[in-house]
């Protein structure tokens, strides 16, 4: 793949045919096109999204210095359009256009590709947006041709439904979730965990942690009020004091973010294991079934469904059911399409209430690639 | 055209650095142009040294166009995140020291280590709704040390001049910065985190390995590199990282 792809009249021809089927199939399940504008103002990208994004997006100058970028995904322009429209929900929005993507250390790899997806807005049954954009997804693949893929599948909820069932402070439990995405990372706090954290040095009582920062009085605030800084400094004394977790149940977690295999072996396994360490996640492995008869009645064969305790997709704004789906091209597996639930986005960009979120993206030159293959062989 | 190009520091505290440690080695340089841009050693032929300033010495090791280059790590490392294959650091000269350091307010009080402040930025970009800001001359070498700590809700605003200055100003939160002793960190009210030295920085004498090594090139190097070091051991090491 070069790194400023061409695409002659064959390549061309066959991606917009391809488009036009894909979007059909969206307007026939209700979802409207729409179209961002491809050069965006930088500072949604940048502060919505942590640095992971930004350090793939493009970013320039326009002559009077205000910082602009080329769009590195669809979602968000298209969320942010929702949120300022005071659009309705639920609201079904289907996209097809060219994405942006710097990448790092990989000089040849294009630096531009099409994405045609949809995105499901402030739909409160989520069992059912789930089984919606997973059946589209299903779906547009089939409308494309390919009959042979598989499938990976997680859900951070179950992770954090679990974290929360820990007897921790309420600041490790956040960071053990916010760190779930980083695999190796969580065994390592679950590490801290069983050791002790670094023992607090600081004062707890409101009046000595009072008096300490007014020895430091002309320091800068940092964009960080007294009251935020004050009230972090006693949770963290009190963390110190009630930071220990059982090493029956660390040992339980380990274990469980190890598992990963046929979906319905691995839901077995974590079963088992939460029961012998106690924590009841019935809820959310029930909806993890739910899905996996959702995927069966479309036909998906269970062996080609792999559920992974640990995925969590390398973006950093999913929140609760992810999944991937893969095929092979000549060079061997590629991912095709991918999404999940993002609930969190539309308030970080100014709804005034939470409003649940779930699509999928699919990388289109790549499905028509992996047709061919499976059409050549 | 001389057949090797040697780049080093055109002025201040680096220059004079430079020329002591020339000096040491029995080499004494002399301008060859009025300007002062550009000198030669005159008991070594074929050695044009060229008078840059730090930052440009280390883009020049980084693209090829010099053979030689006295420069600060920190600035190598900035420019190529990877040094492997495209510059080799034949030697810390002992001077130059600047500590790429992460530093917040001295009134974060809550804030002692990197964990600390991961904790603090995914608070922050929460009840905010923006990412806390990061101000530095060192993009690259930040986002490297805040993917290996393990934090990603921040975004670098980059800076051109008085990092240090930029919590009070209101333009940044947090800086990485260099530092040597501290004093102009204290000065702004700001600390250095227990766990936040991105890099310890001395001056280096670096060789590009992009850059054109013609016969002749290598040929004026080994003169010069046996006069700074009779052992041989620096043109080992280049020998090494050339091959």
């Amino acid at each position: 793949m070069a790194a400023f792809p061409y695409y002659d009249n064959p390549a061309i021809d066959a991606l917009n045919g391809q488009a036009v089927a894909l979007l059909n199939l969206f307007a026939q399940r209700g979802y409207v096109r729409e179209e961002p504008a491809v050069l965006q103002p930088a500072e949604i990208f940048l502060d919505r999204s942590g640095e992971e994004i930004r350090r793939r997006t493009f970013t320039l100058m326009d002559p009077s210095g205000r910082e602009l970028c080329l769009r590195p995904d669809l979602t968000i322009p298209i969320c942010r359009e929702a949120v300022q429209q005071g659009r309705s929900f639920p609201a079904r929005i289907a996209y097809n256009g060219l994405v942006f993507r710097h990448q790092p250390g990989e000089p040849h790899r294009a630096t531009q590709f099409f994405q045609a997806g949809v995105e499901l807005l402030g739909l409160d049954d989520r069992a059912a947006g789930e089984t919606e954009i997973l059946s589209l997804t299903i779906e547009a693949l089939r409308v494309a041709g390919l009959k042979d893929f598989s499938l990976r599948i997680g859900d951070l909820a179950l992770f954090g439904a679990l974290v929360d069932a820990l007897a921790l402070p309420v600041q490790w439990r956040a960071r053990l979730k916010r760190h779930f995405w980083r695999a190796g990372y969580v065994e390592s706090l679950l590490y801290w965990l069983g050791h002790g954290d670094r023992k607090a040095a600081l004062p707890g009582s409101r009046a000595e942690i009072e008096a300490l920062l007014d020895t430091h009085a002309d320091a800068p605030l940092a964009g960080r009020t007294r009251e935020e800084i004050i009230a972090r400094t006693m949770d963290r004394a009190a963390d110190a004091a009630a930071l220990k977790l059982d090493a029956k149940v660390a040992d339980a977690i380990a274990k469980l973010l190890d598992i990963s295999g046929p979906a319905e072996t691995a839901l077995a396994q974590a079963r088992a294991l939460l029961k012998t360490a106690g924590i009841n996640l019935d809820p959310q492995l029930a909806a993890m079934d739910a899905r996996l008869a959702a995927l069966k009645s479309l036909g998906v064969d269970p062996a080609q469904v792999q559920f992974t305790a640990h995925f969590g997709r390398n973006m950093e704004y999913y929140t609760g059911f992810v999944f991937e789906l893969w095929a092979r091209d000549k060079e061997g597996p590629v991912q095709i399409a991918g999404g999940g639930r993002y609930d969190s986005m539309m308030e970080m960009l100014g709804a005034k209430q939470p409003v649940s979120a779930i699509g999928c993206a699919l990388r289109t030159e790549r499905l028509l690639a992996v047709k061919n293959f499976a059409g050549g062989a | 055209m001389a057949a090797l190009t040697l780049a080093i520091p055109s002025k201040g505290r680096l220059k004079e650095k430079c020329d002591e440690f020339f000096v040491t080695a029995g080499l004494s340089m002399q301008q060859t142009s009025a300007r002062g841009y550009r000198a030669a050693f005159p008991d070594i032929g074929d050695v044009e040294i060229m008078l840059l300033s730090a930052s440009e010495i280390a883009s020049s090791l980084v693209s090829g166009d010099v053979h030689l280059g006295i420069t600060g790590e920190d600035l190598l490392r900035e420019e190529a995140p990877e040094l492997t294959g495209r510059v080799s650091l034949l030697k810390s000269l002992g001077f130059g020291n600047a500590r790429v350091v992460v530093a917040v307010s001295e009134y974060w009080i809550d804030v002692e280590t990197m964990a600390d402040l991961d904790d603090v930025c995914a608070a922050y970009a929460a009840t905010h709704r923006r990412r806390l800001r990061v101000a530095t001359k060192y993009a690259r070498l930040t986002r490297q040390f805040f993917a290996q700590n393990r934090i990603s809700d921040y975004r670098i605003v980059p800076s051109a001049g008085a990092t240090e200055g930029a919590p009070a100003a209101g333009t940044a939160e947090v800086i990485v910065d260099i530092t040597t002793t501290g004093a102009t960190l204290k000065g702004n009210g700001l600390k250095i985190l227990a766990d936040g030295l991105i890099l310890d920085s001395y001056a280096n004498l670096a060789a590009s390995l992009t850059a054109d090594w013609t016969d002749e090139a290598k040929a004026a190097c080994k003169i010069l590199l046996s006069r700074l070091d009779p052992s041989g051991g620096l043109q080992g090491k280049l020998s090494a990282d050339l091959a």
